[in-house]
């Protein structure tokens, strides 16, 4: 109990003290889009009849006539309400579309580090049980080949032999296949919800649905983890208190699992935070390759119209969700080695 | 109790087993009746009128709304195009214009209802129109273009009949009440939306569509998908009837392979924004149908800024003009898909038609590139930038590189610059790019039209900031000519002056590739360049 209520308190002294780079972070990004040289009043002034007349109405309606300093007095009290603006690519408001969004990145994102976990941290292992063998090449091969083809080469890869050749997987467009039913919203997350609504059929086309992408971008992420398993268990194979172990007579599984895994695993929670951070945000390929409609491509397809609003959204929710993502891995840090909570 | 819960299992396991056998034969069924349309846009809003809408915004308005009247079909080298000189009545039953061409009525149809059941009549018509010479919206510009400016220009006569007033005759007022813009709205539904701030409840309806058309949204979510269903009532097609398919999906899939493999596959019935080089081998394989027009209200130019030296120099324009690798160009960006704007021969020198744009008496000439150069004082040629937008990277970076490589061979050094989409509109706007290459579209396309619209004027669709005294004059006497004689003298006149001036240079027009099911039937090229999904049916 001691211990939890410590993490706790200090999970919450650093989420506090990130605060100030959380504003940061909206100050900064506010600033950015407004050096870029597209001038979104001028994109989106775009039919064949627009002249100057049109693009000021715009200019106005987006608030890009005041003075920059009233413009960010002015984003700064609407974010503080929960107002991130609105987008002029979807005409919807941004925390709408966000909120709409993020469990489509999430669900892909976390299946994605499930697979790559469960799949890179054996392989890490087995690597390192036996360094130099024909195992630990195979498997050196088989990161170097998956972080080497970008994801939208394999994204269309795996498009084309299990949807266009073999048939086996559902059509590469979104989370769901068009002519299903939604059921009802909860989590956002469709195969929790299709769960929780009992309909298993569903869920399994949600899940079929899921398979490509995470696979593919699992494959992209597997290679760090694995590749890290391997030098961290490398070194905890080769320290004092698992040749004890083995001199006592304690079986294999026990040595490795018990002992040697959980003093290695601490570099790879570090960099499974990492990981699915940078997966979140930068997976936009796979989004765009599997019509997924995430946040990312969403980000993106704004950025190259300069719409403001909901790039800064994104990037808001971006440092937010990196600010969360490291408390949860201090707090996983104190439950895989004790002596963290210390510190 | 128990009795009672197993009863009720038993009815439930009993409707779930009905359900499961009945779902597979309604999905076949279903989908034969839906049509599943992709595309890498995205419709952003209901109502076409708000600043920013896209193109497939555009599209579903034209199915969700109903206009007072529509253009008609014409065939053009055997392939289905929109015809601006048939104009059929949409809403309007029938309409008359006075001999002295200041005055058009319409009869509305007396059958015509709403989505809502309410019927539709000349207050909506009115309400409608006025919104949209006053909001501050985009048919306001458009409007403008057919001599349609103010709210006293419409008057209603009776529930039934509707009259607009011009202040001199304008070819163009009707035609421009069939573009995209002025829809008519329910304005009782509208009304009661509107605020002191939005009187014309713009916020409202760019998330709710309140018109009479062929379809009904159902679903509407930017940047995925909509999903709308056939209005039954709806009976303004061609053979009086609903349109054919009993669904409508327009899904957002931005990769074009995915949507190439989807096409194939079959899992999509309709697509027209592929790749040039998908186009060609799901051509090849002949197992679906590949309608490619030429968008003939479309060109596509290598600009110049003619107020940026050395592109001021008209001999320097020519010289530009004829080092173009055209042919090689054609093959790298479009695989030969469109109609080339290039290597005409004019008799005698003297454009053979009026019309815009017609293909120009110009190839690659390198002797008569060097020869121009010399005579604008500039035989070692000069360095400028060449720029295009990331959007339309897929046919202009072949084309950049061939640009560049060509004119390399007489001493012009050209730096190739890629701009994001954003970047691009506002560097065209502010006239800040010497050198590049753009698109324009016009709905209405006639000669005056283009010659207006792209070559006066300081605004951003005049890429050659061109600034002609004689071509402005000519232009403006055109528009209002009622002569079709004198009117075509005027179109030959204003081709001369543009091929001796050359302010820049139109190379083509790009085809419209629609690929579809070989079952998909009637498809027709349409002034906004995009599918009318009323004209479809399944076969």
């Amino acid at each position: 109990m001691g211990t939890i209520g410590a993490t706790l308190v200090r999970a919450g002294r650093r989420f506090v003290s990130s605060l100030p780079a959380l504003f940061g972070v909206l100050v900064f990004t506010f600033l950015l889009m407004r050096v870029l040289p597209g001038d979104p009043a001028v994109f989106f002034a775009s039919s064949p009849n627009a002249g100057q007349e049109e693009i000021e109405v715009i200019r106005k309606q987006l608030g890009l006539d005041k003075p920059l300093p009233n413009q960010l007095a002015i984003y700064l009290y609407d974010v503080g309400r929960g107002n991130l603006g609105r987008s002029m690519m979807t005409g919807q408001a941004v925390a709408k579309d966000l909120k709409e969004r993020l469990p489509a990145s999430l669900e892909l994102t976390l299946t994605a580090l499930l697979i790559a976990l469960i799949s890179a941290v054996p392989l890490g292992v087995l690597a390192a049980l036996r360094p130099g063998s024909l195992v630990d090449h195979g498997v050196r091969l088989f990161c170097s080949l998956g972080v080497c083809v970008p994801t939208f080469v394999s994204g269309l890869l795996l498009i084309y032999v299990f949807y266009y050749l073999f048939g086996w997987a559902p059509d590469p467009t979104g989370r769901i296949d068009i002519f299903a039913t939604l059921p009802p919203q909860r989590t956002g997350f469709l195969i929790i919800d299709f769960l929780l609504a009992g309909d298993l059929e569903g869920w399994w086309a949600a899940a079929r649905q899921l398979m490509l992408p995470a696979l593919t971008m699992a494959l992209f992420v597997i290679a760090p983890l694995a590749r890290i398993t391997r030098a961290s268990m490398l070194v905890s194979l080769g320290s004092d208190f698992v040749r004890t172990a083995r001199s006592v007579g304690l079986s294999w599984w026990r040595i490795v699992v018990t002992y040697a895994l959980r003093n290695a695993i601490l570099p790879v929670i570090t960099i499974a935070g990492i990981v699915f951070s940078t997966m979140l945000g930068a997976n936009v390929l796979v989004e765009k390759v599997f019509s997924w409609p995430g946040v990312a491509s969403y980000a993106l397809d704004a950025l190259l119209v300069s719409d403001y609003a909901p790039v800064q959204g994104f990037v808001l929710l971006m440092a937010t969700i990196f600010v969360i993502v490291n408390l949860l891995v201090d707090v996983l840090y104190g439950i895989a080695d004790p002596r963290a909570t210390v510190a | 109790m128990s009795f009672e819960m197993s009863k009720r299992s038993l009815f439930a396991a009993t409707a779930l087993l009905a359900v499961t056998l009945a779902a597979p034969t309604a999905h076949a069924q279903s989908r034969a009746e839906t049509l599943r349309y992709v595309t890498g846009a995205t419709v952003n809003t209901l109502d076409p009128n708000i600043p920013g809408s896209t193109r497939e915004a555009f599209a579903l308005s034209m199915s969700s709304y109903d206009r007072l009247v529509s253009f008609g079909r014409k065939q053009l080298n055997g392939k289905w195009v929109f015809d601006l000189d048939t104009i059929t009545g949409e809403l309007a039953e029938s309409y008359s214009v006075s001999p002295d061409g200041l005055k058009i009525t319409f009869k509305l149809r007396p059958d015509a209802k709403f989505q809502d059941g309410s019927p539709v009549t000349a207050e909506d018509v009115k309400w409608s129109l006025d919104r949209c010479v006053t909001a501050p919206i985009l048919g306001k510009a458009q409007l403008l273009t057919g001599s349609l400016t103010s709210a006293d220009q419409f008057k209603v006569i009776d529930p039934l009949t509707f009259e607009v007033t011009l202040p001199k005759p304008d070819k163009l007022a009707l035609p421009n009440l069939a573009t995209v813009y002025p829809i008519i709205i329910n304005s009782k539904l509208a009304k009661s939306h509107a605020t002191a701030e939005d009187p014309w409840a713009l916020n409202w309806t760019k998330e709710n569509a309140a018109g009479s058309g062929a379809y009904i949204v159902e679903t509407f979510k930017p940047g995925e998908q909509v999903i709308a269903k056939r209005n039954e009532a709806w009976n303004r097609g061609t053979p009086d009837k609903p349109a054919a398919f009993k669904r409508l999906i327009i899904q957002s899939v931005p990769e074009p392979a995915t949507r190439a493999n989807l096409v194939e596959r079959g899992d999509a019935d309709l697509v027209i924004d592929l790749q040039a080089s998908d186009v060609q081998s799901l051509e090849g394989k002949a197992k679906l149908k590949v309608i490619s027009t030429p968008q003939y209200n479309a060109v596509t130019f290598i600009s110049m800024n003619n107020t940026i030296p050395p592109f001021d120099n008209v001999n320097v324009r020519r010289a530009i003009a004829y080092a173009l690798p055209y042919d090689d160009m054609f093959k790298a960006a479009l695989f030969g898909r469109g109609a080339p704007l290039y290597g005409a021969t004019w008799a005698d020198g003297k454009p053979p038609s009026g019309g815009y744009p017609i293909p120009q008496p110009i190839k690659l000439d390198l002797e008569k590139a060097k020869a121009y150069l010399k005579e604008a004082g500039m035989p070692d040629g000069f360095s400028t930038t060449f720029s295009f937008n990331v959007g339309q990277a897929a046919t202009a970076e072949p084309m950049a590189a061939l640009v560049k490589e060509q004119l390399g061979k007489i001493g012009i050094k050209v730096d190739i610059q890629k701009l994001p989409d954003a970047q691009m509109s506002t560097a065209i706007n502010e006239k800040k790019l010497p050198f590049f290459t753009e698109g324009i579209v016009a709905w209405l396309p006639s000669t005056d039209y283009f010659y207006r619209n792209f070559y006066t004027g300081k605004q951003r669709w005049n890429y050659s900031s061109t600034d002609n005294a004689e071509l402005e004059k000519i232009a403006q006497e055109a528009r209002f000519e009622a002569d079709k004689a004198k009117y075509e003298d005027q179109g030959k006149a204003l081709n001369a002056i543009h091929f001796d001036q050359m302010f820049q240079i139109p190379i083509w027009q790009a085809a419209q590739d629609a690929v579809m099911q070989p079952t998909v039937d009637g498809y027709v090229y349409q002034f906004t360049r995009q599918v009318d999904y009323r004209n479809l049916s399944r076969k």
